[in-house]
């Protein structure tokens, strides 16, 4: 007794079905759960599935046709019953299915052959028991290659359609040319100095209550005695930078406000004698990068020249062979100057345990107003850094205006 | 740089001696290291260079004198013990292994155990079952230690130096048949680290990974292969743990094919690790499963001949290439 397929109900509102393609031919062993055949329905395409084992022995409903729900589509033959009489003559082999028929490829066969759109199914294996190895996919590209450039030659005005389509990457005539140099992610341990930038750093930003004030500068004056000095004393190998000059103008500040050299004590302000002005050096990449704080001890009793002869001295030596502790220890205010690499304006982070730490940008040239008058001047942007705890914005607001009354009148410095 | 050939033997007591200059807490036990030189002339000179503080001579007791330099590690010392033999080491498993591996763990951080075991490790010709142990797949099954292996002198030296520098247990494994070859070994201070598989041959038809005395085996085997057309890449892992088992796949998606030689034992081994890692790691790049050559699978004989037979040799690598690649 045959079993009949029927067009089945594949959605609540299906009424018809078509049948877009068979995937087993007359003579077919099936078993249970084996995809028989593509179903078109009014929402989707959906696989027909097999409940039945046997021999797939008729095809009622064609490839295109439209039939209704439960009309019967093919029939099965269970697999001990002869087979019906129309089957009886010899079928062609059927299709090695794999699935099916055992077949074995090994993984990277099986995956070359995807990329260049072989069918493994025609490729007999030379690995044990048939499998399909990468040696055989590859030889059917070599052999598919020579056939259709053989000919290509014979036949140069026929197109050709090759068997074997080239991944895109083979077909590619020109090296793909990688756009950048491919990095990989990677990760460093910390030296030792930026473990300490680190801790002291962080330590800092979350410790103490930070709050920045900006004043802008008027910078012809001073760079033009700077201008005049150093043209003066070249013969005596004295080249003042304006960093040296932003030194002793903030150091003769300190002297005047005392809280700007001072540190706060948990319960009391520790105001220290000494105005000692650190100044940040970068070190260079190639020695290990990160940065040191370098004292100038009494910056306000020593002169611009002094100044400038100590803070080459320190910023030589810190980037050649490092700073020793006493270079680096004691400073009760900080500058950070990165006006030499063109920056407008930045915020620094206070250097414990001092409460104020300078932040200086560039001397840029650009249009100011003057005694009412559009004209072109230097001008540099400060920001202060401040300890809440020690210093005020009002007094932020007087400790800049005095160096604003020093840097813009700056024949004071000389005495 | 320096072209200074020397031997294995003389690249591990380099590395000994310089890190003990350089850190007072290194120091060496283990039995005739000291007044005899070492048992295989490894630590010649270091008595007369170090004392008798630094170099001791121990009793036949590897549980002891393991166990005493664990202690001495966990509160901040760095001992080096040599084993004569790793076969030795299994009389001390329960230190080693059970103290030393797991002392980070258990005291919840409060103490590590910087120590370094090493020794020769394998067959070393006609030493009989019991003294041939190839302690490797045993050891490495063990969560909290490192394992590292060295192929010539120049990894010797630069291994053992970054086995001292380490916080955690090593266990160094050498080999007495490497012992004396000899390589280039630069004066200047250099480490190998751990982690870090190297290429030892570029090929293009199969990879072999192998680790210390069969690499030398693995080379031989790509000579021979060579000549029938197989071109072997051989990589050289250098550390079981940690295991770079990036370098293994990346070699072995070119090549599509592997084999993993080990002289340990098959069942549950270094080998089978490696072996499991390729199959999760690079499936779809395989043309076969991945090979495996060992010792085989007995006690490690004793006569001359049955003991080639039996390890990892040459005419079993060539086999089990030339099934990787399809080409018996």
């Amino acid at each position: 007794m045959p079993i009949e397929i029927t067009m089945p109900r594949l959605s609540d509102t299906m009424e018809e079905g078509t049948l877009l393609h068979w995937y087993k031919k007359v003579g077919d062993v099936i078993s249970s759960g084996d995809v028989l055949a593509d179903i078109e329905t009014d929402k989707a395409t959906m696989e027909l599935q097999s409940f039945d084992d046997g021999i797939f022995s008729e095809i009622i409903v064609q490839e295109g046709e439209k039939v209704g729900v439960g009309k019967v589509i093919a029939l099965l033959t269970e697999e001990d019953e002869s087979p019906a009489p129309e089957v009886s003559e010899p079928e062609p082999a059927p299709i090695k299915q794999d699935h099916e028929q055992g077949m074995t490829i090994s993984p990277i066969a099986r995956r070359l052959a995807d990329e260049y759109k072989i069918d493994v199914h025609n490729i007999q294996g030379s690995g044990p028991s048939g499998r399909v190895i990468k040696r055989d996919i590859l030889q059917v590209v070599d052999t598919t290659k020579e056939t259709s450039s053989a000919a290509a030659t014979t036949q140069p005005d026929e197109i050709i359609q090759p068997l074997v389509s080239e991944p895109e990457v083979v077909a590619t005539s020109h090296p793909i040319v990688p756009i950048a140099a491919w990095r990989e992610n990677r990760s460093e341990p910390l030296s030792n100095m930026r473990q300490i930038i680190a801790k002291k750093l962080v330590e800092s930003k979350q410790t103490i209550p930070h709050y920045q004030v900006t004043m802008s500068f008027d910078m012809d004056p001073l760079l033009e005695m700077r201008a005049t000095l150093n043209k003066q004393l070249a013969s005596s190998g004295v080249k003042l930078s304006l960093n040296d000059f932003l030194v002793r103008c903030c150091a003769l500040a300190m002297a005047e406000h005392p809280a700007f050299n001072a540190s706060f004590g948990g319960d009391c302000i520790y105001y220290h004698g000494p105005v000692n002005v650190g100044v940040a050096i970068a070190i260079p990449e190639e020695r290990g990068g990160g940065l040191v704080v370098g004292t100038i001890r009494d910056a306000d009793q020593k002169s611009l020249r002094a100044i400038s002869q100590e803070c080459a001295r320190l910023s030589n030596k810190a980037k050649e062979k490092g700073l020793s502790m006493e270079e680096m220890s004691d400073s009760t205010f900080t500058i950070s100057n990165l006006g030499m690499f063109g920056v407008e304006h930045f915020t620094a982070i206070i250097n414990p345990p001092n409460s104020a730490i300078l932040a200086v940008g560039a001397a840029i040239e650009k249009p100011v107003v003057r005694s009412g008058e559009l004209v072109v001047g230097h001008e540099l942007s400060a920001t202060l850094s401040l300890d809440h705890r020690v210093i005020d914005g009002a007094m932020a607001a007087r400790y800049l205006k005095t160096l604003k009354d020093l840097i813009e009148n700056p024949a004071a410095l000389l005495v | 740089m320096s072209e200074r050939i020397i031997e294995f033997r003389d690249a591990l007591c380099e590395a000994m001696s310089e890190e003990m200059r350089a850190d007072k807490k290194v120091f060496l036990l283990g039995e005739e290291v000291a007044q005899y030189n070492g048992a295989y002339k490894i630590s010649k000179g270091m008595l007369d260079e170090f004392g008798p503080r630094r170099v001791i001579d121990t009793p036949i007791s590897e549980s002891g004198f393991s166990g005493m330099a664990i202690g001495a590690a966990m509160r901040g010392l760095r001992p080096i013990v040599e084993f004569m033999s790793w076969s030795f080491s299994l009389v001390a498993a329960d230190p080693i292994l059970n103290n030393a591996a797991k002392m980070l763990y258990m005291s919840g951080g409060q103490f590590g155990c910087p120590i370094v075991f090493r020794g020769n490790d394998g067959a070393g010709g006609q030493l009989g079952s019991t003294h041939s142990w190839c302690v490797e797949a045993m050891y490495a099954n063990v969560p909290g230690l490192k394992i590292a292996i060295p192929y010539d002198a120049y990894d010797a030296k630069g291994l053992l130096k970054t086995a001292i520098r380490d916080d955690n247990p090593v266990f160094f494994l050498e080999s007495e048949r490497l012992l004396s070859i000899t390589g280039h070994v630069p004066e200047e201070d250099y480490t190998v680290p751990f982690g870090q598989a190297l290429i030892r041959r570029q090929g293009a038809d199969c990879t072999i990974i192998s680790f210390g005395r069969p690499l030398h085996f693995c080379q031989e085997a790509a000579i021979e292969l060579a000549k029938e057309g197989i071109d072997c890449e051989i990589i050289d892992g250098r550390t079981i743990r940690p295991l770079d088992i990036e370098t293994m796949v990346t070699s072995v998606k070119k090549t599509n094919a592997c084999v993993v030689v080990d002289q340990s034992w098959p069942f549950a081994s270094i080998g089978s690790e490696v072996a499991s890692q390729i199959h999760r790691y690079c499936f779809d790049d395989l043309d076969n499963f991945v090979h495996r050559v060992h010792s085989d699978d007995v006690p490690t004989p004793y006569a001359s001949n049955l003991e080639q037979a039996y390890l990892p040799n040459t005419r079993k690598i060539c086999e089990a290439v030339r099934g990787a690649t399809y080409n018996t």
